[in-house]
C-alpha cells in the first residue's frame, strides 16, 4: 500500500518535471529557431505556479468547476496505468491492472469531461472549440489505433508490459521491427499531443475563442497541470512500445527526449492545418501507409 | 313419421322457406327463421362428418330414367356446405341484429338470400352436371337481383352489368354442357369423367376452354374478373359479403371439381391454372394499392385470394389442397368479417373513402379493432387463421421442392400489406373524425366477435380441424373414389 | 379502478422475469400436419429473455403515468407475449410466430404515437413485414432441404444450398437490426413512436435481431470456410457480415452526429451501435460472441437509460429539438445524470461497461487479424464522441432556447426511478465487467459449443490479449478525482460565481438574452467541410426507397386501368381470348 502511495507520487512528481521542462525547453528551441532569445526553461512552471495560486477564480455552474477536475484525475489516472520502467518494481503505478486499449481510451477521458465544462459555461465558441477537437480526434484515433494495432498483432498482446519485454536489445526495438506502424502513428502522436501543425485547436486565437475562452485562475492552472503530464505520459507510452522502454530513469528521459525532439522538429517545420484539412489528411496519407503495413504484415503470404 | 335426413334438405328446406316467406312476413319472423334456417343447416352438416368420414353419400332422385339430380355429398362438399351455411347465418344474424336498411330486411332480400345459400349449396353438391348449370343459374339470378335491390342507380348498374356478364359466363358453361352431351351422351359427372378421355383432343379442347373461360368469370380469375370491382362497389356490402364468402367459393370448387373429376391427369392444367392463379393473385394485390374505396378494396383484395386459393388448388397436391380448402374457410370468414365492417361504416360515416375515415378508431373503436384482426387474419399473420392456412400451402410447395409460387404469395402478401396497413394507419389518424351517420348498438358487433373468436381459435389450434381439411382434400383429388363410388367400378 | 389496471399492468410487464425465474420443462404444441411447436428455455435465448426482464418492467413505469391507456398497455402485453415465444422457441413456427406477433403489436402501438405520419408507419411495418416474410422463405427452403422446422444445426447442404439459406435468413434479420442500406424504418419509427416506447423498440426489439444473428451462426456450424480463408483467417460469409456492420456503424454514426432532434438521433445512434454487434457476429470467435452479448447487454441498458431520459425532457418541455432547449442541467439534474452516464457507456469510454465489450470486440477483431475491420470500427467509436457530446450539450448545458425549457422541472418520479435504477447497474456492471462474462456470458458461450472466456476475478476482464481491473480503474479513478477535488480547495483563493449566463468573454462585447448563443443543432454541422463525411452526408437510401413505392404506384395505376367500367370490354375479351387459344392450339396442333 505505502508502496503503491509512494510510486504513484513518485510517477506524478517526475511527469509534472519532465512535463514542465519539456515544455520550457520547446519554447526555447522554438524561439531559436525563429531567430529569438525566448523564455527561460523554468518559463512553464512560473507560469503553472501563478495560475494555480490566483486568488479569485470565476465558475459557471458546477459542471464547469468539476470539468477540469474530471479532466485532471484522467490525467492522472492515464498516468498511472502507463508503466515509466521495465524491470523495475518502481514508477509501475497500476499498469498491471490495465493494457494499451484501456490507455488509448483513457487518453480521452480528460478531453470529454472538458468539454462538459465547456459546454456549461454556455460560450458558444468553447463549444466550437470542443467539436474541433473532437473533430480531430476523429481523424487522428483511426490511424493511430491502426499504427499500436499492428504492434499489438506483432506481440499477440495488448499489454504495454509485454510489449517492452519482448524488445530486449536495440534490434527488436519496434522501431526497427515493425517501422511502418510507428511512420503510421508518428502524425497522430503529433495531433494527439496537440502540437503543430495539428494545433489548431490550441492555438492562439483559441485562448480567447476555442475550448479554454471561459476558464481563468485556479482552473485554468489545473488544465495546464494535466496538458504537461499528459504529454509526459504518451511520450513515455510510445517509448514504451517503439523504443524498447527503459530500465532506469536517465535511459527513459533520453529517449523520451530524442522522441520530443523528434515531434518538435517536424512541429517547427510545417505550418498549420484547418481541421478537416487535418482530419481528411489523417484519413489519407497515415491511414494508406497503414492499410500498406496491414497488407504487407497481415495478408501477404510471409506474414 | 321419421325424420329422413338426406343432402336434398340443404336444397329444399331454404327454397320450401323462401316459397313460404308471405307467412313468415305476417308472423313477423323473416330474419328468425332466416337465421335459424342456417344455422339449422349447419348443425345437420355437422352431424354428417362422422358419416362422410366413412364413405360419401350418394342420393338419387330420379325424374325419368338419365335425367334425375343426383347429390353427392363427401368431405368436401359437406366443408362447403357448412361454411355457406355459417356465412349465411353471420350476415342474417348481421342483417336481424343491426340497424340494417328496410331493402335487406325484406322479403325479396329474405327469398334471394335464401336462394343463394341453397343454389350455392346445389352447386357444390350436384353430381350431374345439367343440375349444375341449374343452380348456377338459380344463384346468378339470385346475385344479380340481389346486387340491384338497393335500386338507387349505382345498384342497379351494377346489377344490369352482372346479369351482362353472368349471362355470358352462363352461355360459354352451357356451351360446354352441350358439346359434352353430344360427345358423350352422359350427363352424369362420374360417367362424364370416364368418358372424357375418349372424346377427341380438339374437342376436349374446346370444351375445355369454354368451361374454364365461363367458369374463370364466375369464379373471378385474371383476365376474366375485370367486372367485379364494379359489382362490389354497387352492391350492398352485406350482399358482397355473401358474393365474396359463398359464390366465389362455389364457383372455385365447380372449377376444379371438373378439373380433378374430367382430366385423368391434373398435371396437363396444373401450370396453366397456376399461372392463372398467380397472375390473378399478382394483379390484383398491385391494383388495390391505389385504391381509396373500402369497398373497391376489398373487393381487390378478395380477388388476390381467390389467386392465391387457384394456384394452391392448381398444383393440385394434398398439402396445397388440404391449405386451399383451410384458405378458403378463412377467405369466407375474413372477408365477412371485413364486408360487414364496412357496412357499419358506411352507416356510420356515409361513405367509405379513404379520406373521409380519418380518425374512424375514436369513433368506433370495437370495428376498426376488428378491422386490423381481419386485416391481419387475411395477411396471414400469427396468431390468426389466415397464418395457419397459408403456412400449410407453403409448405405443401416446399415439400414438393417448387419455390416459385412461395415467393410471389410473400411477394403478394408483402403488397397487400401494403394497402392494408395504410387503410389502418388511416383508422387511427390523430385527426378527430367526422361522423355523420347514425351510432350503431352493440348487438351487432355479436356475429362479428364470433368470426374474430373463430379465427383466433383456428389460428391457435388448426389441429381442430386439421383432418377435416386432409379428407376433403383426398375426396376432391380422389378422381378414382369418386368414380367407384357412382358408378362401382374401378375406372 | 385506475390504479388496479395500472398494477396489473405493471405485473404483466413482469412476465418474462416470471418466465425466466420459474420456467421448467419444456411446452410442445401441435398446429397441424406434424408441425409442434416446441418451447424451452435455452441459455442461449436465455440471455436475451434476461435483457427482456430486465428491460419491460423499466419502460412499462414510465408508461403508465398519464391517463389509464387500455389498449397501449394490452398491445404491450401482446408484444412481451410475441418476445417470449421468440425467445423460447425450439423450431423455426413458433419463432416466426413471436416474431410477426412481435411486429404487428409494435406496429400497432407505433400507431399510437400523434406523431406518426403514413411514411413511418408505412416503412416500419412494410420493411419488417419483408424481413419476415424473408423468414418465412427461409424456414421453408430450410424445411425442404432437412423436412424439419426444428432449428438445429445442418451439415450436408452443398454451397448453393447454404448460400440460398444464408442469404434469405441474413437478409431477414439484417433488415430487423437495421443495417446499411435496409435501415430506412429505424430512425423514422424511432423518432415516432411514442416517447417511451422508443426505449423498448431501440433497446430491446433490435436485440431479437441480434439473437436471431447468433442463431443463424448455430445453424451452420462449418460455415462458409475455405473461401479466401487463408488471407481473412476466417469464415468470408463472416467478413462480409462484419464490414456490412463496420459500414453500417460509420455511416449510421456521421447521420447521427448530423441530426438536429434528440429521438432522432439516438436512433441512428442505435443502428451504429447494433453495427458494432453484427461485426463482432461477423468475427464469430468465443471472444468476438462474447463481445457481441455483451455489448447487446450494455447497449440495452443504454438505451433504454437514454429514450427515457428524453422522454422525460420531451415529456417537461415538449421539445425534442437540440435547438429548442438547453441548460436544463439546473432544473433536471438527475435527468442530467442520466444522460451522462448513458452517453459513456455509449462512447465505450472507461469505467463503464460500454468499454469492456468494445475491449472485447477490439480484441476479437486483433485476433481474427482483421486490423481493417478495427481501424473502421475505431473510425466509428470515435466520431461517436461527437454525437455523444451533442446529446448531452443540447438540451442540459449552454443555453435555454425556449420558454419551455427556462421553466421546465424535474421529470415525474415514474421516468426517474428506472434511470436510477440502470445507472446503477451500468455503474456495477462497469466495475465487475467478469461478472457479466462469468455469469451472463460464458453459460451462453458454453451452450454455444465455444470456448467460455472465464474471468479471474469479478473485477477483471481476462483475454489472451491481456485484460484489465475494473475495479482498480474506478477506485484509483475515483480516488484521484476526489484528492484532485479536495486539493483544489485546501489551495488558497477564492471561487466567484459568474453574475448571469451572459457574463461571457463574446467577441469583446456583452451578449444579451436576444444573443443567439445556443449552439445546440449546429454542433458538428461543420464536419461536412471534411470530404468522407461531406459525401455520406449528402447520400441516402430514402430516394431509392421513395423511387420504389413511385414504381409500384405508377404499376398499380397502368394496371387498374384494365379494370375499365365497360361490359363490352370484359365480354369482349373473354371472346378474343377464346378464339385466339384456339386459332394457336389449332396452328400448333397441340
Amino acid at each position: 500500500m505505502i508502496h503503491h502511495l509512494l510510486d504513484a507520487l513518485a510517477m506524478l512528481g517526475m511527469s509534472y518535471v519532465i512535463g514542465f521542462l519539456f515544455y520550457g525547453f520547446y519554447r526555447q528551441f522554438n524561439a531559436r529557431v525563429q531567430r529569438r532569445w525566448g523564455p527561460s526553461i523554468w518559463q512553464n512552471f512560473f507560469d503553472n505556479m501563478k495560475f494555480l495560486f490566483k486568488s479569485e477564480t470565476v465558475s459557471h455552474g458546477a459542471m464547469f468547476f468539476f470539468g477540469p477536475m474530471i479532466i485532471m484525475a484522467g490525467a492522472i489516472t492515464t498516468v498511472l496505468f502507463v508503466p515509466f520502467l521495465k524491470d523495475s518494481i518502481w514508477l509501475q503505478g497500476f499498469s498491471q491492472s490495465g493494457n494499451l486499449i484501456l490507455i488509448i481510451y483513457l487518453l480521452v477521458v480528460g478531453p470529454l469531461g472538458n468539454a462538459l465544462a465547456v459546454g456549461s459555461s454556455g460560450n458558444p465558441y468553447g463549444v466550437m472549440g470542443v467539436t474541433r477537437g473532437l473533430t480531430r480526434l476523429m481523424g487522428l484515433e483511426v490511424p493511430f489505433f491502426l499504427g499500436l494495432a499492428l504492434v499489438m498483432l506483432q506481440h499477440q498482446s495488448a499489454s504495454v508490459h509485454v510489449i517492452m519485454a519482448a524488445q530486449d536489445g536495440i534490434a527488436n526495438w519496434n522501431l526497427f521491427t515493425n517501422p511502418i506502424a510507428f511512420i503510421v502513428m508518428l502524425l497522430p502522436f503529433i495531433a494527439s499531443q496537440n502540437a503543430s501543425p495539428f494545433d489548431v485547436v490550441g492555438a492562439p486565437v483559441e485562448v480567447y475563442a476555442g475550448p479554454r475562452v471561459e476558464f481563468g485562475g485556479r482552473l485554468l492552472g489545473i488544465l495546464m497541470t494535466q496538458n504537461m503530464m499528459m504529454t509526459v505520459a504518451k511520450l513515455v507510452l510510445i517509448v514504451d512500445l517503439f523504443l524498447g522502454g527503459a530500465t532506469t530513469v536517465p535511459i527513459l528521459l533520453v529517449k523520451a527526449f530524442a522522441l520530443f525532439l523528434l515531434t518538435a522538429m517536424i512541429s517547427l517545420a510545417f505550418p498549420r492545418l484547418k481541421t478537416e484539412q487535418t482530419v481528411d489528411f489523417f484519413w489519407k496519407i497515415p491511414l494508406a501507409l497503414g492499410v500498406i503495413g496491414v497488407i504487407a504484415t497481415v495478408w501477404l503470404p510471409w506474414s | 313419421m321419421t325424420l329422413h335426413f338426406t343432402p336434398v334438405w340443404f336444397i329444399a328446406v331454404p327454397l320450401l322457406l323462401a316459397f313460404l316467406s308471405p307467412l313468415w312476413v305476417r308472423l313477423r319472423l323473416l330474419m328468425p327463421i332466416l337465421l335459424g334456417a342456417h344455422v339449422a343447416l349447419f348443425a345437420l352438416a355437422l352431424s354428417w362428418i362422422p358419416t362422410v368420414r366413412v364413405a360419401p353419400l350418394l342420393e338419387t332422385i330420379v325424374i325419368a330414367p338419365p335425367l334425375g339430380i343426383h347429390l353427392h355429398l363427401d368431405a368436401v362438399s359437406l366443408l362447403l356446405v357448412a361454411l355457406f351455411n355459417v356465412a349465411g347465418a353471420v350476415v342474417s344474424a348481421f342483417l336481424w341484429l343491426s340497424h340494417a336498411e328496410p331493402h335487406l330486411r325484406g322479403r325479396p332480400a329474405f327469398i334471394l338470400i335464401l336462394l343463394l345459400i341453397a343454389g350455392s349449396s346445389g352447386m357444390v353438391l350436384t353430381g350431374d352436371i345439367f343440375n349444375l348449370y341449374v343452380f348456377l343459374e338459380i344463384v346468378g339470378v339470385s346475385a344479380y337481383a340481389l346486387t340491384a335491390l338497393r335500386r338507387d342507380k349505382q345498384a342497379l348498374e351494377a346489377g344490369l352489368k352482372y346479369l351482362i356478364v353472368g349471362s355470358v359466363a352462363a352461355i360459354f358453361i352451357l356451351f360446354a354442357i352441350v358439346l359434352l352431351y353430344l360427345q358423350t351422351g352422359q350427363l352424369n359427372l362420374a360417367a362424364l369423367a370416364r368418358d372424357f378421355g375418349h372424346i377427341p383432343a380438339p374437342m376436349q379442347a374446346l370444351i375445355g376452354l369454354l368451361m374454364l373461360i365461363g367458369l374463370a368469370i364466375k369464379a373471378e380469375l385474371f383476365p376474366f374478373n375485370f367486372w367485379v370491382p364494379d359489382i362490389y362497389r354497387g352492391a350492398d356490402p352485406e350482399i358482397t359479403a355473401l358474393f365474396s364468402g359463398v359464390l366465389v367459393k362455389a364457383f372455385l370448387f365447380v372449377l376444379f371439381h371438373l378439373v380433378f373429376l374430367l382430366l385423368a391427369d391434373p398435371a396437363v392444367a396444373r401450370t396453366w391454372l397456376m399461372a392463372l392463379g398467380a397472375t390473378t393473385m399478382l394483379v390484383a394485390e398491385a391494383v388495390a394499392l391505389r385504391q381509396q374505396d373500402l369497398r373497391r378494396m376489398l373487393a381487390y383484395s378478395s380477388l388476390g385470394q381467390v389467386g392465391l386459393i387457384t394456384l394452391a388448388l392448381g398444383f393440385a397436391s394434398e398439402a396445397t389442397t388440404a391449405g386451399a380448402l383451410f384458405h378458403m374457410v378463412n377467405h369466407t370468414l375474413i372477408k365477412l368479417l371485413l364486408f360487414l365492417l364496412t357496412a357499419l361504416m358506411l352507416r356510420r360515416f356515409l361513405s367509405v373513402r379513404l379520406a373521409d375515415l380519418q380518425g374512424l378508431g375514436r369513433a368506433m373503436p370495437l370495428a376498426a379493432g376488428l378491422f386490423v384482426l381481419g386485416a391481419l387474419a387475411v395477411l396471414g399473420l400469427p396468431p390468426l387463421s389466415g397464418f395457419a392456412s397459408k403456412l400449410w400451402i407453403l409448405k405443401g410447395f416446399a415439400e414438393a421442392q417448387v419455390f416459385w409460387p412461395i415467393a410471389l404469395i410473400l411477394l403478394a402478401a408483402l403488397l397487400e400489406a401494403g394497402y392494408y396497413f395504410r387503410w389502418i394507419k388511416v383508422f387511427y389518424a390523430p385527426e378527430p373524425p367526422v361522423t355523420a351517420g347514425q351510432a350503431e348498438g352493440d348487438w351487432a358487433y355479436t356475429p362479428l366477435l364470433l368470426i374474430a373468436g373463430l379465427l383466433l381459435l383456428l389460428g391457435v389450434a388448426p389441429f381442430l380441424l386439421e383432418d377435416w381439411f386432409v379428407q376433403a382434400a383426398k375426396a376432391l383429388l380422389g378422381r378414382g373414389a369418386f368414380l367407384e363410388s357412382v358408378l362401382g367400378v374401378q375406372p | 379502478m385506475n390504479l388496479i389496471v395500472k398494477l396489473l399492468f405493471l405485473a404483466l410487464s413482469l412476465t418474462p422475469a416470471m418466465t425466466l425465474l420459474t420456467w421448467d420443462g419444456g411446452v410442445a404444441w401441435p398446429l397441424f400436419g406434424g408441425i409442434t411447436l416446441l418451447f424451452d428455455l435455452n441459455p442461449v435465448p436465455g440471455f436475451f429473455l434476461l435483457l427482456l426482464a430486465l428491460g419491460a418492467p423499466l419502460v412499462a413505469l414510465p408508461m403508465l403515468r398519464g391517463p389509464r391507456d387500455e389498449p397501449a398497455y394490452a398491445l404491450y402485453a401482446l408484444l412481451l407475449l410475441g418476445m417470449q415465444l421468440l425467445l423460447l422457441a425450439g423450431d423455426f413456427i413458433g419463432f416466426f410466430v413471436g416474431w410477426e406477433i412481435m411486429t404487428w403489436s409494435s406496429y400497432l402501438l407505433l400507431l399510437r404515437s400523434p406523431r406518426t405520419n403514413l411514411e413511418g408507419a408505412q416503412s416500419y411495418i412494410l420493411f419488417n413485414l419483408a424481413s419476415a416474410f424473408l423468414l418465412l422463405a427461409g424456414m421453408l427452403v430450410f424445411y425442404s432441404f432437412t423436412g424439419d422446422f426444428r432449428i438445429h444445426a445442418v451439415t450436408g447442404l452443398n454451397t448453393l444450398q447454404q448460400l440460398s439459406l444464408l442469404t434469405l435468413f441474413g437478409l431477414a434479420f439484417l433488415i430487423k437490426v437495421g443495417a446499411l442500406p435496409l435501415h430506412l424504418w429505424v430512425p423514422r419509427s424511432y423518432d415516432q413512436a411514442p416517447d417511451v416506447f422508443s426505449a423498448f423498440l431501440s433497446a430491446l426489439m433490435s436485440k431479437m435481431g441480434i439473437y436471431a444473428l447468433i442463431l443463424l451462426l448455430t445453424l451452420f456450424p462449418e460455415g462458409l470456410a475455405g473461401l479466401f480463408g487463408q488471407f481473412l483467417k476466417g469464415p468470408a460469409a463472416g467478413y462480409v457480415l462484419a464490414w456490412i456492420g463496420v459500414i453500417t456503424s460509420i455511416v449510421a454514426t456521421f447521420k447521427a452526429i448530423s441530426q438536429e432532434d434528440m429521438k432522432r438521433l439516438l436512433a441512428y445512434s442505435s443502428i451504429a451501435q447494433v453495427g458494432y454487434i453484427v461485426t463482432a457476429i461477423g468475427v464469430g470467435s468465443s471472444l468476438a460472441i462474447g463481445g457481441a452479448l455483451f455489448h447487446s447487454l450494455v447497449h440495452t441498458l443504454v438505451k433504454l437509460l437514454l429514450f427515457i431520459a428524453i422522454a422525460g425532457i420531451v415529456l417537461q418541455t415538449g421539445h425534442r429539438r437540440f435547438i429548442d432547449l438547453g441548460q436544463l442541467i439546473g432544473r433536471m439534474p438527475i435527468s442530467f445524470f442520466g444522460v451522462l452516464i448513458g452517453i459513456i457507456g455509449l462512447a465505450g469510454m472507461p469505467p463503464l461497461p460500454g468499454f469492456a465489450s468494445k475491449y472485447l470486440i477490439y480484441v476479437s477483431l486483433l485476433e481474427a487479424h482483421w486490423l481493417l475491420l478495427l481501424a473502421a470500427m475505431i473510425l466509428s467509436s470515435t466520431a461517436a464522441f461527437v454525437y455523444c457530446y451533442k446529446l448531452i450539450y443540447g438540451p442540459f448545458l449552454g443555453h435555454a432556447n425556449s420558454p419551455e425549457a427556462r421553466v421546465a422541472t424535474e421529470a415525474p418520479w415514474q421516468y426517474l426511478v428506472p434511470q436510477i435504477v440502470l445507472m446503477g447497474l451500468l455503474v456495477a456492471l462497469g466495475i465487475f465487467p467478469g461478472w457479466a462474462i462469468e455469469i451472463l456470458i460464458d453459460p451462453v458461450l458454453t451452450a454455444l459449443g465455444m470456448t467460455p472466456i472465464g474471468a479471474p476475478a469479478w473485477g477483471q476482464l481476462a483475454t489472451a490479449y491481456g485484460g484489465y481491473d475494473g475495479v482498480v480503474l474506478m477506485s484509483v479513478f475515483a480516488t484521484v478525482f476526489v484528492l484532485v477535488t479536495a486539493i483544489f480547495f485546501l489551495l488558497r483563493g477564492r471561487m466567484r460565481q459568474a453574475g448571469s449566463p451572459y457574463d461571457l468573454s463574446y467577441a469583446g462585447e456583452v451578449p444579451t438574452a436576444e444573443t443567439p448563443l445556443h449552439y445546440g443543432a449546429g454542433l458538428g454541422r461543420e464536419l461536412r467541410r471534411i470530404p468522407l463525411v461531406g459525401w455520406i452526408l449528402s447520400h441516402s437510401t430514402q430516394g431509392f426507397y421513395a423511387g420504389l413505392v413511385r414504381q409500384t404506384q405508377a404499376a398499380a395505376g397502368l394496371l387498374s386501368g384494365l379494370y375499365s367500367g365497360n361490359p363490352q370490354t370484359w365480354i369482349l375479351l373473354a371472346v378474343l381470348i377464346l378464339a385466339a387459344t384456339l386459332t394457336v392450339q389449332t396452328l400448333t396442333g397441340a
